[in-house]
């Protein structure tokens, strides 16, 4: 045993070591740089979305970097960020943040992507008093918390599709309608459920389907089988991107004629180049469409912006790369302002943040929440095979009228 | 109990004396070094019934899970109605005093340890009659029944999520919640090291290590081998139980399939460090748990994305190259070192080095 005894000493010693080397910590402004921090999903169930979140940080720090980065006490500062994969697991999320701020000494964070990942680390962004802009998690619970260091640049996602009922209830003659729902088992698709609860309450609506989808969704024939029995006049489907594409894939391969389909997460999922036309007249909420006539002088408007991430990164950008590109501009409007690093002066910045970006406008409300932007539907529609993302609501900014009601499979080519 | 040795002394004092300093040599890595305690117990009480008995299941993350979604309700519903906490568009928002907060963390975790051995003293009844790949299926599938069944649940927060009671806000010190639970998941390490170390020197084990070599023949012998089963497996309950509640509240945000019942990471990260450090001995699981931790913190930031491409490369060298752990390497190299005196005559005789 004492043999034992001295291998393990050996090797505790030897751990100690290692540990005690490594402890050294990265300061938050060093050489002209500001450190930010971000863990992000890189595997796992939210890679495709996790790589469109980096990619909008990227492009900003990149654009901003180049225009002059940002003037504080009369020096001027470059951003850095130092990414962790997440693995779309709160856990790890939590559990990087942690890393990130007590060993790499970062001071400014920038939020993961999806609400259930946001979630797990406000709390400790929150402990730490570390200012946190995020651009992916829209939960409403997010914002009822009383969290101090959190602001999101995006509408919560209780008002994703609320929209989508009002305006079915209108082609309805302002009669209630009979809805048909099917939500992901997550914090965010739970929380576009309750806008459309609170939407049905208000307009007197039925809901005849109320359906739970697990998580990694690729099957949701049991729902669509009654959908096709009941009838309903709107079918409403949330899961994030694999959701968006099951619900196209099996709507079509089911022929199963509703009048009115809402979904979320089609720009992420591509839906109308991957499905073109199988997609048509799938209806969509958005936090961003390039057509929106915002502007700011860092991506001039949404227009430009689609062509410069085009060119940069070879696909046209959802809306999830678009508000992780304003996360930057608020955060670098935010140290401006605060003329500071002074972390509580940083969040009084933010928390007075009144600006327009090329994404939209950014005011906060009290519970950290973008409250100066409205949420957008938009249509695909197809012109031979070429489909397309149409702005139909609000109708400021819609290019199209709004299709309805959807013609059956057996009219459809 | 075996007497303890005068050497055996200074090693556990001097492994003491460390676990008590590390949160402040090493205040920055407070939260890593808490987890390191809990895969320890993870990995240690795995061991019990995976290496001692050889009953591999894959359904201990059923009852971490179950300790985390238990502390967590219990220190909320308390002082608090459950279902308005978690209620997702609530705005009322409740604060837990500092004396509440305690209070409630220490009765959940009680009960996070009581509950989980009880359900699997009952669920062990029904299904530790299965043997081998029957046994290791049947609890694969009772932590994927179980997030699924969680995630539908509306008082804990269904797919929502429960978000746990932050850290009373009235303790200003910000490095007071990193020592609250590192202590706490060291002080539920040492005593499951005690009690498994306890548990190696009885006749409990010599009864699961019979079970493992040849279950009919012990049950010939008058064993009755259910009962020691079920006990076995209770035991590992228990203490699962404990490590999810004191994750639970470490992490502050439980998710049904991806923090509580976590089969895909929890659960295979167990059987996997167990296997590591060498299953079935007393050291091997913590050795194993230990180096999985620092080859996963210090090696997966490196590799960004391609870290569970590293996880299976190790696991495929793993089976190839140390079938029987590092423990069970270092032990065929060095069985000297082991206090294994070898006798020639005696080695030759025997038909299996064990």
């Amino acid at each position: 045993m004492n043999k034992i005894a001295k291998l393990f000493i050996t090797f505790i010693s030897a751990i100690t070591l290692t540990l005690a080397s490594i402890s050294s910590s990265f300061a938050k402004v060093e050489d002209g740089y500001i450190v930010l921090g971000s863990a992000i999903s890189l595997t796992g169930k939210y890679s495709s979305n996790g790589v469109h979140t980096q990619n909008g940080y990227n492009m900003a720090v990149d654009r901003i970097n180049k225009m002059g980065g940002v003037k504080v006490g009369g020096k001027s500062y470059k951003f850095e960020i130092i990414y962790y994969d997440d693995e779309s697991n709160p856990k790890r999320a939590a559990q990087l943040a942690e890393r990130l701020i007590k060993q790499d000494g970062v001071h400014y964070m920038l939020g993961p992507y999806s609400s259930g990942l946001t979630k797990a680390i406000a709390p400790v962004t929150e402990k730490y008093k570390i200012p946190m802009v995020e651009a992916n998690g829209a939960s409403r619970s997010l914002f009822t918390k009383g969290y101090k260091y959190l602001f999101a640049v995006l509408s919560p996602a209780n008002q994703y599709l609320e929209v989508a009922i009002d305006l079915a209830v209108e082609k309805n003659g302002g009669k209630p309608v009979k809805i048909a729902q099917a939500f992901e088992q997550d914090a965010f698709s739970q929380d576009v459920r309750l806008g459309i609860l609170d939407a049905a309450k208000r307009t007197g609506s039925k809901i005849i389907i109320d359906d739970k989808l697990p998580k990694e969704l690729n099957d949701m024939a049991a729902t669509l089988a009654k959908v096709k029995a009941t009838k309903p006049d709107v079918l409403v489907v949330s899961g994030h991107t694999k959701g968006a594409l099951t619900a196209i894939r099996q709507i079509s391969e089911m022929k199963v004629d509703v009048p009115m389909l809402a979904m979320t997460h089609c720009d992420a999922a591509k839906l109308s180049k991957q499905h073109g036309k199988n997609s048509e007249y799938a209806l969509c909420a958005s936090q961003w469409h390039k057509n929106l006539s915002y502007k700011d002088k860092f991506f001039g408007g949404g227009k430009k912006y689609d062509k410069d991430f085009k060119k940069e990164f070879g696909y046209a950008p959802p809306y999830q790369s678009a508000e992780s590109s304003a996360a930057l501009l608020v955060f670098k409007d935010a140290f401006e302002r605060a003329d500071s690093f002074d972390r509580d002066k940083v969040r009084d910045a933010l928390k007075a943040t009144d600006m327009q970006t090329f994404y939209g406008n950014i005011k906060f409300g009290p519970g950290g929440q973008n409250v100066a932007k409205p949420m957008i539907l938009f249509q695909v529609r197809c012109k031979g095979d070429t489909c397309e993302n149409k702005v139909v609501a609000p109708t400021k900014w819609a290019s199209d009228k709004f299709f309805h009601p959807i013609p059956p499979w057996s009219e459809r080519g | 109990m075996e007497k303890v040795k005068q050497k055996d002394l200074i090693l556990y004092s001097g492994l003491i004396i460390l676990g008590l300093a590390a949160p402040y040599l090493f205040s920055a890595f407070k939260v890593q070094l808490t987890y390191l305690c809990v895969l320890i117990v993870l990995a240690m009480t795995w061991n019990l019934q995976g290496g001692e008995m050889g009953y591999n299941s894959f359904g201990n993350i059923l009852f971490y899970g179950l300790g985390m979604y238990l502390t967590a309700s219990v220190q909320v519903g308390m002082f608090f109605p459950l279902a308005e906490w978690t209620e997702s568009g609530g705005e009322k928002t409740f604060v837990h005093t500092t004396a509440q907060y305690f209070q409630g963390i220490g009765v959940g975790l009680l009960v996070s340890a009581i509950i989980p051995a009880i359900v699997a003293g009952a669920i062990g009844y029904a299904i530790l009659g299965l043997r081998g790949h029957y046994f290791a299926i049947c609890t694969l599938g009772l932590g994927i029944a179980a997030g699924e069944i969680a995630g539908g649940i509306e008082i804990i927060g269904a797919g929502q999520g429960f978000t746990t009671p932050p850290f009373p806000a009235e303790i200003v010190d910000v490095e007071a919640r990193g020592k609250f639970f590192y202590f706490l998941s060291f002080f539920v390490l040492v005593l499951a090291f005690v009690f498994v170390k306890y548990i190696y020197g009885s006749r409990f084990r010599l009864i699961l290590n019979a079970i493992r070599d040849n279950e009919d023949k012990a049950e010939a012998m008058g064993i009755q081998t259910m009962k020691y089963k079920i006990v076995g497996w209770m035991v590992s309950a228990f203490f699962c139980g404990l490590a999810g509640g004191i994750m639970g509240g470490l992490i502050g945000y439980i998710d049904s399939t991806d923090v509580a019942f976590d089969g895909r990471e929890m659960g295979v990260f167990m059987v996997l460090m167990a296997i590591l450090g060498g299953k079935g001995t007393l050291w091997g699981p913590i050795i194993g748990a230990t180096l999985f931790h620092f080859f996963k913190e210090g090696l997966w930031t490196f590799i960004l994305g391609w870290q569970y491409v590293a996880l299976g490369v190790l696991i495929v060298v793993i089976v190839i190259y140390f079938p029987e752990g590092l423990m069970g390497w270092l032990r065929e190299k060095y069985p000297e070192r082991f206090g294994e005196v070898i006798d020639e005559k005696d080695r030759k005789s025997q038909v299996e080095l064990k």
